[in-house]
């Protein structure tokens, strides 16, 4: 138990450097990334409020609590199945771990305990409003309340944690029996991921009747998901068999899981380990030739994104579910007409004003998965102890950082493009629009882009073990999400509440000026601080 | 030249590096020496512009490389201690990669790509991704990556660790060919019967401060270097 602790203390230590910062701005450091989790929480509060308020009448409140639950159970499914294969596989400490005189499942265990505090802090964030909403709100803060709650947040990752596993380890041992393992590795992903957002989207038609059906609902979320049932059911009507019951069944599926993982754990990691050499080639066959600084630099980022299944993952799934959006609304506009209009069942737009209006449907389109598919939060770390090659080279940083973000605005300007024209055709957007749209479509994740490497050059991790540390659980990729989706929101709450009042060729006008300041602000603040703070990395 | 004008680098309350001066003259293979910890790589990592210093200049070709980064590295060539590449990368890219950073044109990276990758027995394993290798294997691409574009300025920092002993003999070579067109090769190191060998200058470095410095001659005298340097960190 000693030695489990020692490992646990050393594995984690790495994990909470953000607590440790030395700097003189250590309190900002400490304290931005808070604020924004605490803002953040304070909005799912207002929502899970909304929710209690619609439910109250029918005296439905606990539905609130077990819609939650599985909320968080998919959220952390779609996490885990993003990053379990790299979370398990190929980590940087494998070496130490793997010799030190400890069982491979103990090694398995501190891999997947790491992840559960991960899941169990980002869990919190969605769970705790929406539990301080009912008890607040029900006024009935009971000893078995705290109680089952807290149980609750510290059981709630366990399931989907073990499922992704499961999946993670599957699609890895797939993947390492072939040469191409990336490629393997993201389409089994990709598949999985898919799988999971119909499923959830087939919750979500389910649960546009949430107000009306509550009761059915409920039924069908606790059927299943057993944990959103048990908590609905021990909030309303507790029962100490019941809890234990509830704890005993994580506690023998947490076992069982490392038992069987472990396994096959060794197996699979040696196989991925397993690097495929070419056979002798002459040196005349290579290729040599010079490029500029800049293209090299290109090359070298888009190298490093199409080498890192979890960085293609990230982006490209966001990329995927815009090209799916298009075709939904290319061939299926329709359909959706009367779930958009209808004032009782769906979301009681005006036909005319979204008719009017499509242009800046695909702008809010844009703009989410814009921001959605950040690849810079996460560049600067993945440098990891190469960027002392970066910073020995003859090179301005100015250039570095931008190419940086050249190379993130190929990978998905692109297919935004390529999105926005099939919309433009569909819907016949006038010229001026569609010139607007396009400019928008460079600017938007150009801003992205900018915030996502200032935000990383603030909160750098270049010690990770594996990239998906970077990718998915760093700071940087917390504060730079969490930034996004503030912008988004504040940007489409402005252009709604401007509908009726301004025509939307003024609108996208608004919009292309607003981009290009706040692009050329962020420009500027790269080219000043960032490269400052560039040269203060040290590794 | 390379001129170290008192230069200080502290992290937090801690001196690595405490007001040290040294000169390298043009055509002068430079050893630097000293105990783990004693600033060594502090010292190399700041005189190639990764770590910034409190303190003193540096001085390459009698441009500072705090005002003139760019401009130094271009002279120079950096072998870090651990090598450090992109992995991911060919080996071959990752040379292409490093000479395009340095301007280097077609015809001069193919002749030194051929002429250094068949010195270190590389030639036919440069289309294989660098995560491939073996520690040796990426520490001779990262020499091979310093070379091909004839730096005139070599600075290595424990260039030897984990080199088989034939590359090890080839990259003496190569340094006293530098040497011969006036080049400048500084290196640390803990093989000091290698330097007592190949080293015109030398100096010495103990927690931060430089000891000695001067010719391998003078610092030595009738005994060698090892014991020398045993005596001072006493």
């Amino acid at each position: 138990m000693k030695k489990l602790h020692s490992l646990i203390k050393a594995c984690m230590s790495n994990d909470m450097s953000l607590f440790k910062i030395k700097t003189k701005n250590r309190k900002a450091s400490v304290l931005f990334p808070l604020f924004l989790a605490l803002y953040l929480m304070f909005i799912i509060g207002t929502a899970s409020y909304g929710l209690f308020k619609q439910l109250s009448p029918m005296n439905l409140q606990y539905v609130l609590l077990s819609f939650f639950v599985f909320g968080t159970f998919i959220m952390t499914l779609i996490e885990g199945v993003y990053k379990t294969s790299s979370l398990l596989f190929n980590c940087k400490d494998d070496l130490l771990l793997l010799s030190l005189p400890i069982k491979r499942r103990t090694v398995l265990f501190i891999r997947i305990f790491k992840f559960y505090i991960f899941e169990l802090m980002f869990n919190s964030l969605f769970m705790l409003p929406a539990m301080i909403v009912y008890v607040f709100f029900m006024k009935t803060l009971t000893v078995t309340y705290i109680i089952t709650s807290i149980i609750m947040l510290l059981t709630l990752p366990i399931i989907p944690i073990v499922i992704s596993c499961f999946i993670g380890m599957i699609t890895s041992s797939i993947s390492s029996r072939f040469k191409y393992k990336n490629a393997i590795e993201i389409i089994f992903t990709m598949i999985f991921l898919v799988f999971i957002m119909i499923i959830s989207f087939q919750m979500q038609s389910i649960t546009k009747n949430i107000i009306q059906n509550a009761t059915s609902i409920n039924d069908v979320i606790t059927k299943i998901y057993y944990p959103s049932g048990v908590y609905a059911k021990l909030v309303t009507n507790f029962n100490i068999v019941d809890l234990l019951i509830y704890i005993l069944v994580n506690i023998i599926l947490s076992i069982l899981s490392i038992y069987v993982l472990g396994k096959f754990y060794f197996k699979i990691n040696s196989r991925l380990k397993k690097v495929e050499t070419s056979n002798n080639v002459n040196i005349n066959d290579l290729n040599i030739k010079s490029k500029s600084k800049t293209n090299s630099l290109i090359k070298k980022e888009l190298n490093t994104f199409f080498k890192t299944p979890v960085f293609i993952i990230n982006s490209g799934f966001g990329l995927i579910m815009f090209m799916i959006i298009t075709f939904i609304l290319v061939f299926k506009f329709d359909s959706l007409i009367p779930i958009i209009t209808n004032k009782e069942n769906g979301l009681g737009i005006p036909k005319d004003l979204i008719m009017n209006n499509i242009s800046l449907l695909i702008l809010s389109i844009t703009m989410l998965t814009g921001f959605m598919t950040s690849i810079t939060n996460s560049v600067i770390s993945m440098e990891g102890r190469n960027i002392n090659i970066l910073k020995s080279l003859p090179i301005k940083v100015k250039t570095i950082l931008m190419s940086k973000i050249y190379a993130c605005l190929i990978i998905t300007t692109p297919i935004l493009l390529i999105g926005n024209i099939i919309l433009f055709i569909k819907f016949k957007i006038s010229i001026i629009e569609s010139i607007l749209l396009l400019l928008l479509v460079v600017l938007i994740p150009l801003v992205s882009h900018f915030i996502g490497i200032l935000v990383n050059l603030r909160y750098p991790k270049l010690d990770a073990d594996n990239a998906t540390e970077i990718v998915k659980q760093s700071t940087s990729s917390l504060v730079s999400v969490m930034l996004g989706i503030i912008f988004v929101v504040i940007n489409i709450a402005i252009i709604y509440s401007s509908i009726n009042h301004i025509s939307s060729i003024l609108l996208l006008i608004i919009e292309v000026i607003v981009y290009i300041i706040i692009d050329i602000i962020l420009y500027l603040c790269l080219i000043n601080k960032g490269v400052k703070r560039f040269n203060k990395l040290s590794v | 030249m390379i001129e170290i004008k008192n230069v200080t680098k502290k992290y937090g309350n801690k001196v690595a590096v405490d007001n040290v001066s040294f000169n390298v003259e043009d055509g002068e293979i430079f050893a630097f020496i000293g105990h783990n910890g004693a600033g060594k790589t502090t010292l190399i990592k700041s005189m190639v512009g990764i770590h910034d210093f409190d303190s003193g200049d540096i001085l390459i070709d009698d441009m500072s490389i705090k005002d003139n980064p760019v401009e130094c590295k271009k002279l120079m060539a950096f072998v870090p201690d651990n090598p450090e590449t992109y992995e991911h990368m060919k080996a071959i890219d990752y040379i292409n990669f490093i000479c395009d950073m340095y301007d280097v044109d077609t015809e001069t990276r193919e002749k030194n790509i051929k002429k250094y990758s068949k010195l270190f027995d590389m030639e036919d394993k440069l289309n294989d991704t660098i995560d491939s290798y073996s520690h040796g294997m990426k520490q001779k691409i990262v020499l091979i990556s310093a070379l091909c574009h004839n730096p005139r300025i070599l600075i290595m920092d424990e260039p030897f660790v984990g080199l088989d002993p034939k590359a090890v003999f080839d990259i003496k070579k190569v340094l006293n060919e530098m040497i011969k067109e006036k080049k400048i090769v500084f290196y640390s190191t803990h093989i000091l019967d290698v330097a007592e060998k190949l080293c015109s200058k030398v100096a010495i470095i103990k927690n931060g401060k430089l000891i000695k410095c001067g010719s391998m001659k003078d610092i030595k005298g009738d005994k060698s270097l090892e014991k020398v340097f045993m005596e001072l960190e006493k």
